[in-house]
């Protein structure tokens, strides 16, 4: 295995951010991560790529744990190359930003020199070597740190939303050079996105990440909805009545369908003849109580059948039953946008 | 308005005529300005490097102290230097006393915290994605502190040409340590000052633009340095 992660939290302050119980990542495969904004995906690849360690648990590379000391990550980074979601290019030209990387790993200059156009040539950026990175679209930053990356020929390339904020055509672009350093080079791919549609393209393996856990709902709670509107937020109707979430990336179009996610674990529920409901609640009915996980799953028949995950103490606090009238509410935030 | 016009003439006179007690004067203030400001930045930069890149118990207390000591009047620094290096003081055996050396020392610590605080805000503008951009590039600790000076070196540039127009400028540490001696530890500050107490107004006044000109001559260098190290950077 290339990385296993074995009980790894992270945790800032109070909040745990990210919380694994076991991982692991063969070498020269792709993995895709996918999951909301704030499911832990950025901090995950962080660990990944020895910028940040754990707050507990165990990080191994290659079967060695991760010793945690400036020379042993100088020596464990240089296998492995970050991109970050938005990168940041040293000023200078954007040579000079390629070779940074290759410098510090003290190789010829004639060898940099043969990576440095080839790199540029897979990003389709090969005129712009000379050019001051001051002025550059975030598109062609965008290429510029990957073509940063692939010049380091790392065993492990980790890429943070790399198609986020890039058009449709650079999208494709960019998944191509992904899938071609995999292929050619048998370089391991992480790559987080909020697409399952990307991760289906290109990844071997896809992984949800929920609340900074790994979550085995991918599958569930998949819905297709029709756009209403679009505006800061998008509405769609669902079980006849609009639901709102985020849109970052523009994916949906007015009277469009879109596929969207709803996690488990944020839905609210409420019987019925518990007080006044909120308008933008769906009534419904339990037709199923499972115990699972020290959690309960609950599905709720919406008109279509919707799962929710609540604790045991949550549950016991205020037990449901089945045949039972609720309303449920959708957060948001539990909302992600499929394609 | 006859005073400014006779100091405009005078100072015109004095630059062109040559005058070696002129330069004299100069070249010990740019002396005593360059070494003391070498020598700050010597400590000021690690300082201010090593406080904005480590959470260390005590920080903010020790920046408190730093802005401080930014008000730290010229007069207190002399009388403490003076009261170290004076023939009953500690240094008193090295005779540092009304020598461009004591005066140099004295303005290393005027402006020392200059250049630790300023250090401090140039290299805390600068995006946390730097560090973690270079460190996943493969650099070591110390190449990553290398590009963050270099991304920060206008903020550095600036510090550093604070601290000399601090110094240049200064005359309290000049006088009291140095001694105003002609041709050894006179200033162009302490000339002028010297000047104003003989009533040479025109001359004091020639003296200040002269101090005005060297200053302006010497930002239009640290400007074309600037430039330079913007088509350098890395």
């Amino acid at each position: 295995m290339l990385y296993e992660l074995n009980k790894v939290t992270r945790t800032f302050g109070d909040r745990i951010v990210l919380e694994i119980d076991s991982l692991s990542f063969e070498a020269r495969k792709i993995y895709a991560l996918i999951g909301p904004n704030g499911a832990g995906k950025t901090t995950l690849l962080n660990q990944l790529a020895f910028l940040d360690q754990p707050s507990s648990g165990q990080l191994q590379f290659k079967s060695s744990a991760v010793v945690y000391d400036h020379s042993s990550l100088t020596r464990l980074r240089r296998n492995v190359v970050l991109v970050d979601q938005s990168p940041i290019l040293f000023s200078g030209s954007v040579w000079r930003n390629i070779e940074f990387g290759l410098k510090v790993r003290k190789i010829p200059k004639k060898e940099r020199t043969r990576r440095i156009v080839k790199a540029l040539e897979r990003v389709t950026m090969a005129d712009f070597a000379h050019r001051d990175v001051y002025g550059l679209s975030g598109g062609e930053v965008k290429r510029v740190a990957l073509a940063r990356a692939l010049a380091l020929e790392p065993e492990v390339l980790l890429c943070d939303e790399p198609t986020a904020n890039v058009d449709r055509e650079h999208q494709e672009i960019i998944l191509k050079i992904l899938s071609h350093a995999n292929s050619v080079r048998h370089t391991t791919i992480i790559f987080s996105t909020h697409y399952l549609s990307q991760s289906r393209q290109l990844a071997h393996h896809t992984m949800l990440l929920q609340n900074g856990r790994l979550s085995k709902n991918l599958e569930e709670n998949i819905f297709q909805l029709r756009v209403v509107r679009r505006s800061e937020e998008l509405k769609c109707r669902f079980a006849d009545h609009l639901i709102s979430f985020s849109d970052p990336d523009g994916l949906a179009r007015e009277n469009g369908l879109v596929r969207v996610h709803i996690n488990p674990e944020q839905i609210h529920l409420r019987a019925l003849d518990e007080g006044e409901i909120p308008e933008a609640w769906i009534a419904g009915t339990i037709v199923s109580l499972a115990k699972e996980n020290g959690k309960i799953r609950i599905v709720v028949d919406i008109g279509q059948k919707l799962q929710l995950l609540m604790s045991e103490k949550q549950f016991f606090n205020r037990p449901y039953q089945v045949l039972q009238g609720v309303a449920v509410g959708i957060e948001a935030q539990g909302v992600m946008l499929l394609s | 308005m006859d005073l400014l016009v006779d100091s405009l003439k005078s100072a015109f006179l004095l630059l062109f005529s040559f005058d070696p007690e002129l330069f004299e004067i100069v070249g010990v203030s740019l002396n005593v300005s360059f070494f003391s400001t070498l020598l700050a930045a010597l400590i000021g930069l690690p300082a201010g490097f090593f406080i904005a890149f480590n959470t260390f118990r005590g920080k903010r207390f020790v920046m408190t102290c730093l802005n401080t000591l930014l008000a730290l009047p010229t007069v207190v620094i002399g009388l403490v230097v003076y009261s170290l290096i004076s023939r009953r003081g500690i240094f008193g055996p090295l005779e540092l006393l009304y020598t461009q050396k004591a005066i140099i020392i004295g303005q290393t610590i005027l402006i020392v915290p200059v250049i630790t605080t300023l250090t401090i805000a140039a290299i805390s503008r600068i995006d946390q994605r730097y560090r973690n951009t270079a460190l996943t590039l493969g650099a070591t600790y110390y190449q990553m502190g290398w590009v963050i000076f270099l991304e920060a070196r206008f903020g550095i540039m600036a510090a550093l040409i604070a601290a000399f127009g601090r110094v240049i400028a200064e005359v309290g540490i000049s006088m009291m340590l140095g001694g105003n001696a002609k041709g050894f530890t006179r200033t162009m500050t302490t000339a002028m000052a010297l000047e104003y107490d003989k009533g040479e107004f025109v001359l004091a006044v020639a003296l200040g633009i002269v101090l005005m000109t060297f200053a302006f001559l010497i930002n239009l260098v640290f400007h074309f340095l600037q430039g330079r190290l913007k088509s350098d950077a890395l």
